[in-house]
């Protein structure tokens, strides 16, 4: 089994009308067996920006603190919050300086830049980003998740049915997927408030 | 004889920053701190509710370009934050070092640094410029401000020397004893953060050189918990510093010119 399979994870970001919404499994597994099913697999950087890390749990923990660590500087520094598009860039340098002894990672990057615009992105573990308009998704139930956005995904959405439509394919997604579900965990984020919505899926 | 010739060759190198005078003084240190006697004040007082620091700006030009960013008071962390008296630029490297410290601390323990432990670190930093590498030491004093979950509110002071003790109140940089005499006579233990607020200004209006008292020389902080039991530093607009000035009587109108 490969060590990005080793927890089991399933993380999808879309893009709405000045909206954005990122989404996860809640399974933290140890191969088969399932150790843990309200993992949070998504944090936040600052209230308009939120990163998901799939992959290995330890690595993306011990990423997401370094993460928290330059941010915090960044802030004390610059006397404001980190722009998603800088943060990409600096999650993706971080990322490289492992190149050849990587964080078994792969982040999911959402937030809103400025003029509230939605930005998302996904990168390799190697930091190679991946810029994309309507949604990126990591993990292990990524090829799922792929057909199912790709099918369910509206330009434009209203932040409700954005929470639908993520919701819908990120459970068909997971079900299909051994390692990764046991719930979800939605975040939809639009300029003036950050909704937080746990799912019911199949528990199993 | 060839005793007194040595004691005469070695008062030749006693100004090094590493070397002690034959009096058991280093004079380096001694002369970083006559360097922050020159600079404008900065008074902290500790409160049940809250830490107050109020620092005097010293250069108020009208050619200076305004920014949104504080001149004497710097955040450290989110629940700890300092003024400064002193060499600016030295602060400047000290603050970047003591931010970077938190944030180390925090990276390893996953919480926040207890503040004493961030003075003492930085202390520490402070003390190996007064012992090797033949550096001279930073001319910076430094009034830290702070709560955390084992001790609460706390006020440290910190000199060149890399001294530091805590404070129910303090005063540093220009006329720092003469504040620091007054603040002894009108602090009271059970304090509020409001009345610390108000003891800081009056005593800061009555230290400072300038003729008048206006907001644009001055700078408030608090720290503070919030209702949702979150540490908050807030530094004072403008508009409510000129209030506050108004509030407690302390504003002198500034002195007419022809």
């Amino acid at each position: 089994m490969s060590i990005f399979e080793y927890n089991g994870s399933a993380l999808v970001a879309m893009v709405g009308k000045n909206c954005f919404a990122i989404a996860s499994d809640r399974r933290l597994g140890v191969q088969l067996q399932t150790i843990a099913t309200d993992f949070q697999r998504i944090s936040k950087i600052h209230d308009r920006l939120f990163l998901g890390l799939s992959g290995l749990a330890t690595d993306a923990q011990t990423l997401y603190q370094r993460l928290v660590f330059r941010h915090k500087l960044y802030q004390l520094r610059e006397e404001r919050d980190m722009k998603p598009e800088t943060f990409a860039n600096l999650v993706s340098a971080i990322l490289y300086e492992k190149r050849f002894g990587p964080y078994f990672c792969q982040p999911v990057i959402a937030g809103l830049g400025d003029e509230d615009k939605p930005f998302i992105c996904t990168m390799d573990s190697i930091g190679a980003k991946e810029l994309a308009k309507d949604f990126v998704v990591a993990g292990t139930a990524s090829e799922s998740l792929y057909g199912a956005c790709e099918s369910m995904f509206k330009q434009d959405m209203e932040p409700e049915d954005l929470f639908e439509t993520v919701s819908q394919a990120l459970l068909s997604s997971v079900d299909r997927d051994c390692l990764s579900g046991w719930g979800g965990h939605v975040y939809v984020v639009t300029p003036t408030e950050v909704k937080e919505r746990i799912l019911k899926g199949r528990m199993d | 004889n060839c005793g007194s010739a040595l004691t005469k060759m070695s008062r030749r190198y006693d100004s090094r920053t590493t070397i002690f005078s034959p009096e058991g003084r280093l004079y380096q240190v001694e002369y970083a701190m006559e360097a922050i006697g020159n600079a404008g004040s900065a008074i902290g007082i500790l409160s049940k509710d809250g830490v107050v620091l109020v620092g005097e700006k010293k250069v108020t030009s009208k050619l200076l370009q305004t920014s949104t960013s504080t001149e004497k008071m710097y955040k450290i962390d989110d629940h700890v934050a300092c003024a400064v008296a002193g060499i600016m630029s030295d602060a400047n490297i000290l603050i970047n070092t003591a931010r970077v410290q938190a944030q180390r601390y925090t990276y390893a323990y996953q919480e926040p640094m207890p503040v004493e432990q961030l003075v003492q670190s930085l202390c520490d930093t402070k003390q190996g410029y007064t012992q090797f590498g033949g550096l001279r030491p930073f001319g910076v004093s430094f009034l830290f401000a702070g709560w955390d979950k084992n001790y609460g509110f706390q006020l440290y002071m910190s000199d060149p020397s890399g001294n530091y003790s805590g404070w129910k109140a303090a005063a540093i940089g220009a006329n720092n004893q003469a504040a620091q005499s007054m603040l002894k006579q009108d602090y009271k233990d059970e304090i509020t953060r409001e009345e610390a607020v108000q003891l800081a200004l009056k005593v800061l209006s009555k230290t400072m050189d300038s003729t008048s008292l206006t907001s644009e020389k001055l700078e408030l902080a608090e720290v503070f918990l919030t209702p949702s039991g979150n540490v908050k530093y807030q530094v004072c607009s403008s508009d409510s510093l000129s209030k506050l000035l108004l509030k407690f009587g302390v504003t002198q109108p500034a002195a007419e010119t022809s």
